[in-house]
């Protein structure tokens, strides 16, 4: 049996955490987020002429004593925040040491358990399709309740990264797919040839609260191969040849640099937030320090 | 720059292949990764992914590119002719004298000599030939014309510096008449290698001498012995005095100490200051009870060792045995009695060989027997020493030499002879004192005999009743005595032949040289003189012939030597002279250099793919 996605002491951190929504959950199911919606709960928010047919039990009996008008008294309606966790599961995910698919497992299963806490709809959207998985997808999606954590890390565990993927394509999909915006968490290395921005931009044009993090593995961020090489594109089958040796490292990094600021300036100015992490960096560093710096949860 | 092989630029050509052998690629070693993004995006902001960008950034083409140009330049063998013309002909004539051995330049004059000579070796065209000259004391050739650099290379390598003067007429004469018959279009030339430190070039005065003057040295620090003599102390006969000359020929003044030493035994030392180009005259007297060399010896270090030290062999006086025959002369007798250390015997006729006696002075008297020994002959005429003889009335006197050691201190100013016999100057002899007729008094060495002689009776003039005429006499005293003879034979200058006569037949001789080295020699069994050649270091030199040791010095004192200032210009005569030359060489090639160039290019190509790639 494979390691466990996280640790038990890391589970019980996480359980003091909820996913902080700037927005006003749009579900229509009940959960424990304020919305827009009247309904039952223990949150007062207006008052309202009484009319004939209307519940007694809602009735302000002091406004009565004083004003002899009956009024009755509304409150918020509590529902579900839905959080749709995009999983890059593309053959390039599949690299690096630790692999950058496992590192993005595990944020999504600590992502998804805080929700699934915080009693939150949880859908982990795996891109590209693969067909031999359809099953373990399909209950990855619209995942609800504390009990169901188990059987989400089960599923998380069996999903494989493989194929190549369109993110901008996979993006746009998800959003025109999602009945209720809420959460979105995107999962990858946006190393996609046709670029990123559309499919992001998609995501917030749905309404999504977007939380981009992109993992890169140490090897990309610090080539160890020197020498004249012939590189193959894994997913794509490309092939690049270049001749790089240590003296050329600084300006490779300065490019990661670049190619990262753009993706940061961009999520920034779509309101986005941003994170950039090393596959080899701890978990604990990204979930309990950055993204709660980034008040993504608290 | 011109090239000597003009045709290898051809190999340029090979430019192209090593772009071919670029764009054709490095074998590449295949790798999966996980996406060629980042490293395309790298490419992109590296600006490498046009090929003709990558042409002009790729280092290591660049360097390949550099290196197989210098190459093919190498190859060209690109020279500088700078302003010497093509010669088919180069004598080069190495100045190996004493002055050559100052140490202003560095390691010494003759190395840099040597360092410059062997760099026209270098750039001596294939049909171009050269001779190599080194010139001492003699001439040398170390090396006749070839074009054969090794060779060249060798006998310049084995030119050696040594102490003696420098004799450069002959090797001119020689570097002349080996380019004497070249035709006008070979160009030939001599390239001296000299600080200019030689006597005047009078006889090359009216030619057109194809005389390079290549100057080597650079100051004139030297403080030098350049004259050093052994005689009896006049004021006491007991002690020996010595006669030393220490000339200054730098431009500062110099304190010295100067040492006197006896068969190596320090006897006095006595310190010295001497002004800028002054020249100090000094006597140490000395003690001396059995024959030995007096070594004089300057202490100040200076560009020039040569000439610090100077010895001389003292031997002890021995009475001079004089024989007069005459018919009566109380001058002469009162004359040969007054010089110093003379024990005379009057006679009126010579009936032997007067082989017990030093020298005989015939006084107007034709001998029976002719003695064996030196002569002083006063009107003397019936000899075979002269091819005619005359008879002049009054002759004048218009001149003398006074150089020679028997006119020393003795003049002729006032001197009248009525009557006088001429003769003319047979080969053996120099005239000391001449009339416009012919030469009145001769002195010179016949055979192994040294004749004087003068023309006239002194009575027959008034020569006796003047000062001049007891020091001639006491002078040719001591010219005639074969000890004073044998003493100044004892002291030989540097480079000169040292000569010894042989009483007894030796087949075998053994010279200790001044540094140690014993040099065996064969004599032949009628040799009746023995002569050693190889007197090039200044110092004491031992010889052992048969059983007899003789000991004898060899030094420079040289003044024109010493004096180590080199010239700006050698005079050819009063009217030319050749100015030192600011040439440093012709045709310099330049391959070597460039193929060294190439190497490091070569090597930091190598250095600099490695760091790249590791």
């Amino acid at each position: 049996m494979s390691a466990p996605l996280l640790t038990p002491e890391l589970l019980r951190r996480l359980e003091q955490f909820q996913l902080l929504a700037s927005r006003r959950a749009k579900s229509t199911a009940r959960g424990e987020r304020r919305s827009r919606a009247r309904g039952q709960s223990v949150e007062f928010a207006d008052h309202r002429n009484y009319v004939a047919g209307d519940d007694f039990r809602y009735l302000d009996w002091n406004l009565y004593g004083r004003l002899d008008k009956l009024f009755l008294k509304l409150y918020e309606e509590e529902r579900e925040l839905p959080v749709r966790i995009f999983l890059d599961a593309s053959e390039s995910m599949a690299f690096g040491e630790p692999r950058k698919f496992d590192f993005a497992r595990q944020v999504a299963a600590a992502v998804g358990y805080v929700a699934l806490c915080g009693f939150d709809r949880v859908s982990v959207i795996p891109f590209p399709e693969n067909k031999a998985e359809a099953a373990i997808r399909g209950a990855l999606r619209g995942v609800r309740g504390r009990k169901s954590t188990l059987q989400y890390f089960r599923n998380l565990t069996a999903l494989t990264a493989s194929g190549s993927a369109s993110f901008n394509e996979a993006m746009r999909r998800g959003a025109l797919e999602a009945r209720q915006a809420g959460v979105a968490v995107v999962l990858s290395d946006f190393l996609d040839p046709a670029g990123y921005e559309s499919g992001l931009t998609a995501l917030v044009g749905r309404g999504f609260q977007v939380n981009a993090v992109q993992i890169l593995a140490p090897d990309e961020l610090a080539p160890s191969t020197y020498g004249d090489l012939r590189l193959i594109d894994a997913e794509t089958g490309g092939v690049q040849e270049v001749t790089f040796g240590k003296y050329r490292l600084a300006a490779y990094q300065q490019m990661v640099q670049n190619f990262c600021q753009r993706l940061k300036e961009f999520s920034a100015s779509r309101g986005i937030h941003f994170f950039m992490v090393s596959s080899s960096t701890g978990l604990e560093e990204l979930l309990l320090k950055q993204l709660r710096q980034a008040a993504m949860w608290g | 720059m011109n090239f000597l092989s003009p045709a290898s630029l051809l190999f340029a050509l090979t430019i192209p292949v090593v772009i071919v052998f670029y764009l054709l690629k490095r074998k590449r070693v295949a790798r999966l990764v996980s996406s060629t993004l980042l490293w395309q995006k790298f490419l992109a902001e590296t600006q490498a992914s046009a090929p003709f960008q990558k042409l002009r950034r790729n280092w290591l083409l660049i360097l390949q590119i550099i290196m197989l140009l210098l190459a093919v330049l190498a190859l060209s063998r690109p020279y500088f002719a700078a302003r010497a013309r093509h010669s088919q002909l180069r004598v080069l004539i190495l100045d190996a004298s004493a002055s050559m051995q100052a140490t202003d330049e560095l390691p010494s004059r003759f190395e840099v000599a040597r360092r410059q000579a062997l760099a026209w070796v270098d750039s001596l065209r294939d049909e171009d030939k050269m001779v190599v000259l080194q010139v001492a004391a003699n001439t040398e050739v170390k090396q006749s014309e070839t074009s054969e650099k090794s060779a060249l290379r060798r006998a310049i390598q084995a030119c050696q510096a040594v102490d003696s003067t420098t004799r450069l007429l002959p090797a001119l004469k020689m570097a002349e008449s080996l380019i004497r018959d070249r035709g006008r279009d070979s160009n030939p030339e001599i390239h001296l290698f000299s600080d200019g430190a030689v006597p005047d070039l009078t006889d090359f005065g009216n030619q057109a001498l194809p005389l390079v003057y290549h100057r080597i040295g650079q100051g004139a620090n030297n403080l030098g012995i350049i004259a050093l003599d052994a005689r009896a102390n006049p004021e006491d006969a007991g002690q020996r005095a010595i006669y030393v000359s220490v000339a200054n020929f730098s431009t500062n003044q110099l304190q010295t100490d100067l040492e006197l030493s006896l068969d190596g035994k320090l006897l006095e030392t006595r310190p010295l200051t001497i002004r800028a180009g002054q020249t100090s005259a000094q006597v140490l007297v000395a003690r001396q009870d059995h024959d030995g060399v007096f070594t004089v010896r300057s202490t100040l270090p200076d560009d020039l060792a040569a000439d610090n030290q100077a010895s001389i062999v003292s031997l002890l006086p021995q009475p001079v045995k004089v024989l007069l025959v005459t018919a009566g002369n109380r001058f002469l007798e009162r004359a040969l009695r007054a010089a110093p250390n003379v024990q005379l015997t009057v006679a009126n006729d010579c009936t032997d060989s007067a082989a017990k006696f030093d020298f005989v002075t015939l006084d107007g008297i034709t001998p029976t027997v002719w003695p064996a020994g030196n002569v002083l002959a006063l009107h003397v005429g019936n000899t075979n020493w002269f091819a005619s003889l005359a008879t002049v009335e009054s002759p004048a006197i218009v001149d003398w030499r006074s150089t020679h050691p028997v006119l020393r201190y003795v003049g002729f100013d006032n001197v009248q002879v009525s009557k006088t016999l001429v003769v003319p100057t047979p080969t053996w002899a120099v005239s000391l004192v001449d009339s416009p007729q012919a030469a009145l008094v001769l002195a010179g060495e016949l055979g192994r005999q040294r004749i004087l002689w003068v023309g006239f009776d002194p009575l027959d003039s008034n020569w006796p009743l003047r000062i001049s005429f007891p020091i001639f006499i006491a002078n040719a005293t001591d010219w005639l005595n074969p000890a004073s003879a044998r003493s100044a034979q004892l002291l030989v200058r540097a480079g000169d032949p040292f000569r010894l006569g042989l009483t007894t037949p030796a087949t075998s001789a053994q010279v200790t040289l001044p540094n140690g080295t014993v040099h065996p020699l064969a004599v032949e069994a009628k040799a009746n003189e023995f002569i050693f050649g190889d007197t090039f270091r200044q110092g004491v030199y031992r010889l052992r012939v048969g059983t007899n040791d003789t000991t004898f010095c060899v030094d420079l004192l040289d003044a024109a030597e010493s004096n180590i200032k080199p010239r700006e210009s050698l005079n050819l005569g009063t009217f030319s002279s050749v100015a030192a030359t600011s040439l440093r060489r012709a045709n310099l090639e330049l391959w070597r250099w460039i193929a060294v160039g190439a190497l490091a290019v070569l090597l930091f190509e190598w250095w600099y793919y490695h760091r790249r790639t590791v």
